[in-house]
């Protein structure tokens, strides 16, 4: 019964990884939605040091403590989606999801779209465990966020990626600044007061990981790869834009933040 | 309106870029618009529009814009619907040029709204001729993006009604757009709406002579009207059809009244900047539950330490107002009535007690009202708040109050009494729980307690209040606290560290 069912589902190519530094994730993210035609699932458990991860637009000097980030040695990247900005390290556990455009049957290729599904599916993932909510753009028990959506949509496919807070350290969320741009229910609290922490609600990393491929394998027939036979991101012919920040272009920000310190915002 | 109505449930000039489409939206026959508007050419039939459509046919159109539609032409793009309640997105990049020639299907560009980047794909075939914002603009979803001067087989495309009743009844329309998104045609090089397009008609003008004073050179109903009276052009077309002759009586209204419309055109200000998040921001506030509480302050003292601070005062630089002193006495209020400094979660029904007390003031200003708020008032001195309040007012009138300045409030002051008004009815500035607005200051007559009349300062403050988090008889008791400080300011000594 089951393998009839697994005919009719599109097929999913699942990576799983440990440690992976999140800059080599991005890259290989960014190069399987642009140069493969397959469905993809790449679970990251934990990147390898602290990072800072940007939306692909946005001021760094209007997100970032630059000067401590500096000094600390913290390395900034910039990724090829949108969204906002965030501190990830080993208690970081990514999901990401490329698909395209029709592996979901009647899933519409909007943003809006794409993140209620991801919601439903991650619903049933977290169900018992907590009072999960997709609130707005972000995963949250009760009112507090866990999970940080992305997304980007090209003419074919589609890249839904999170990253979720199993553990975080509070020293690392100083070298964010309070968003200018931040979601209503977040009522300008400041991130201790507004952020959680997964493993205060879930059992361990691995039943997280479990219960995520078992909600996906009711879409999709997963099949996971070996991480070996994954595309090199250093050597295929596209560049990607995902980078990261160059010691001179943080520096550059400080001189323009000191000369123009001109961000207008009225209060809602 | 009911010619009105099929003109938008048949959008000639739907030729918006879209991403491409699953196949799921529902499936409904594209319409050759073009063809159709062509003297000879049988209607086509269309799903509960049918009848409509017929009147549109049936008439034919007289003006050389409409019979001699070419083959080929410059099609405006502009910013489709890329989702629920997305009004705008940041462009990213381009990846064509100008005079670079494109492909159906082809990316085009790359925007950002929130969360997602997205590809945006060309409809047509043909070259591009121009593009109208560069990467980093905000663009609003039915701007134009670009201009394309698509090839003649690919003409009939630029004019097909695609998925027209999904997109207008997907009640995600912009909030920001004026009419419908795909209620602009410009085929023939002059932007305009259908509805200006029809009076122009109606006075036998050709649309592509008048000069349009609309955005990108948009030519609007005024514009045709003054053309019109400026040329002193004769009747309208004549009428047919009963929805017809019901449009053509109001035009006829329209020329009579055209000479005469001069000095008395109505103007069109679009809302931007402050204005517009004015808009957004008070609606949100409107729905929640105010409560009002109006208090009488006497401020004879106030007004003799003011003096007392300004005699004392040698720095030029600095002017002594009331403001300071309320701002101070507030601050020492809401340390006893800490509800009034605090935000409401609706989802979780939880209310945060603020730590600190960020106390906003509202300033209007030439570009529209504003609300910086001075941070921890409770740990500045009154000097202090003097000087915060002096450079937060200098940003404000020269437009440059950073975000640090403007986000992160928790009670606002509006003192609206320096303009004049005694009493209001001041909408919250969310999330805040609490507002006060004060009244002008008035030479009232007063009893002491001897019985005897004199003259006193008097203001009236307002305070308004969330419903939901604070009742009537807090509002009270803080009040009655704040009062007692402002008019026997001596007692804020017993505060001072």
């Amino acid at each position: 019964m089951s393998r009839a069912k697994d005919l009719v589902l599109p097929s999913m190519n699942l990576i799983i990884m440990k440690s992976s530094p999140i800059l080599r994730q991005l890259r290989m993210e960014e190069k399987l939605l642009r140069s493969t035609s397959e469905n993809w699932c790449i679970i990251n458990d934990g990147t390898s040091d602290p990072t800072i991860v940007m939306g692909v637009s946005g001021k760094v000097q209007e997100l970032v403590n630059v000067e401590s980030v500096m000094g600390d040695g913290i390395p900034v990247i910039r990724r090829f989606s949108g969204g906002g900005t965030v501190i990830v390290d080993g208690g970081t556990v990514f999901v990401s999801l490329i698909c395209n455009k029709g592996a979901v049957p009647g899933l519409q290729p909007y943003p809006r779209s794409i993140m209620d599904w991801t919601g439903e599916l991650y619903g049933r993932v977290f169900g018992g465990f907590g009072d999960f909510h997709l609130r707005e753009n972000d995963y949250a028990f009760g009112s507090r966020k866990f999970g940080g959506n992305a997304q980007s949509i090209t003419k074919d496919r589609w890249i839904h990626h999170t990253s979720f807070l199993w553990d975080y350290d509070v020293k690392n969320m100083g070298y964010l600044k309070q968003p200018t741009r931040a979601p209503k229910y977040r009522l300008e609290r400041h991130h201790m007061e507004f952020l959680c922490r997964m493993k205060d609600y879930f059992p361990c990393r691995s039943t997280f990981i479990e219960r995520t491929i078992a909600a996906l394998s009711s879409h999709f027939s997963v099949t996971l790869i070996e991480n070996k036979t994954i595309i090199d991101p250093s050597n295929t012919k596209h560049a990607t834009s995902t980078k990261l920040l160059t010691k001179q272009e943080l520096e550059a920000t400080l001189s323009s933040l000191h000369e123009n310190p001109t961000v207008q915002q009225v209060l809602l | 309106m009911a010619w009105r109505r099929v003109w938008r449930a048949c959008p000639c000039a739907s030729n918006a870029i879209g991403i491409q489409r699953s196949r799921m939206v529902s499936p409904l026959p594209h319409l050759r618009l073009l063809s159709s508007l062509l003297p000879l050419s049988p209607p086509p039939v269309r799903r509960g529009l049918a009848p409509l459509r017929s009147y549109m046919r049936v008439g034919g159109f007289s003006s050389q814009a409409w019979v001699d539609v070419p083959t080929g032409g410059v099609v405006e793009v502009p910013l489709a619907q890329t989702g629920e309640g997305i009004a705008e997105c940041e462009l990213l990049k381009w990846f064509v040029q100008e005079g670079e020639q494109v492909e159906e299907f082809q990316p085009l560009c790359e925007v950002q709204s929130d969360k997602a980047t997205i590809e945006i794909t060309s409809r047509f075939k043909g070259k591009i001729t121009q593009i109208l914002f560069t990467p980093g603009d905000i663009v609003k979803v039915g701007e134009t993006l670009l201009k394309i001067l698509v090839e003649e087989d690919h003409a009939s495309l630029a004019s097909e009604c695609l998925d027209s009743e999904t997109t207008l009844n997907s009640g995600s329309s912009a909030p920001d757009s004026q009419g419908s998104l795909f209620n602009e045609a410009s085929i023939d090089g002059v932007l305009s709406t259908p509805a200006v397009r029809h009076l122009a008609k109606q006075h036998g003008v050709d649309i592509n002579v008048v000069h349009g004073t609309g955005k990108n050179g948009r030519v609007l109903k005024e514009d045709v009207l003054i053309y019109v009276a400026n040329k002193g052009i004769g009747t309208p077309t004549p009428s047919y059809g009963n929805t017809e002759e019901v449009r053509m009586a109001e035009g006829n209204k329209l020329y009579i009244n055209a000479e005469n419309n001069k000095g008395y055109e109505d103007k069109i200000i679009p809302l931007r900047g402050f204005h517009r998040t004015m808009v957004k921001s008070m609606t949100m506030a409107a729905k929640v539950p105010h409560f009002y509480y109006v208090e009488e302050l006497n401020c004879d003292a106030l007004i003799e330490l003011k003096a007392a601070f300004q005699n004392a005062n040698s720095d030029p630089n600095v002017k002594h107002t009331f403001l300071p002193l309320l701002i101070k006495s507030l601050s020492i209020a809401l340390s006893k009535y800490p509800i009034l400094n605090s935000s409401f979660l609706e989802e979780s029904n939880e209310v945060i007690l603020k730590g600190s007390h960020n106390i906003g003031v509202a300033m209007a200003t030439n570009y529209g009202l504003v609300v910086p708020n001075i941070k921890r008032a409770q740990s500045l001195s009154i000097m202090e708040i003097t000087k915060e309040l002096s450079r937060l007012h200098q940003m404000a009138s020269n437009n440059k109050l950073t975000s640090e300045d403007t986000t992160g409030g928790t009670i606002t002051l509006s003192n609206i009494g320096s303009i004049g008004g005694k009493f209001g009815s001041p909408l919250l500035n969310l999330p805040e729980v609490a507002i006060i607005a004060i009244g002008r200051i008035q030479k009232l007559p007063c009893f002491d307690a001897d019985g005897n009349v004199y003259p006193a300062s008097i203001t009236n403050v307002t305070i308004g209040a969330d419903h939901r988090v604070v009742d009537g008889a807090t509002v009270a008791k803080f009040c009655n606290e704040w009062k007692t400080l402002i008019e026997n300011p001596e007692l804020l000594l017993l505060h001072l560290k």
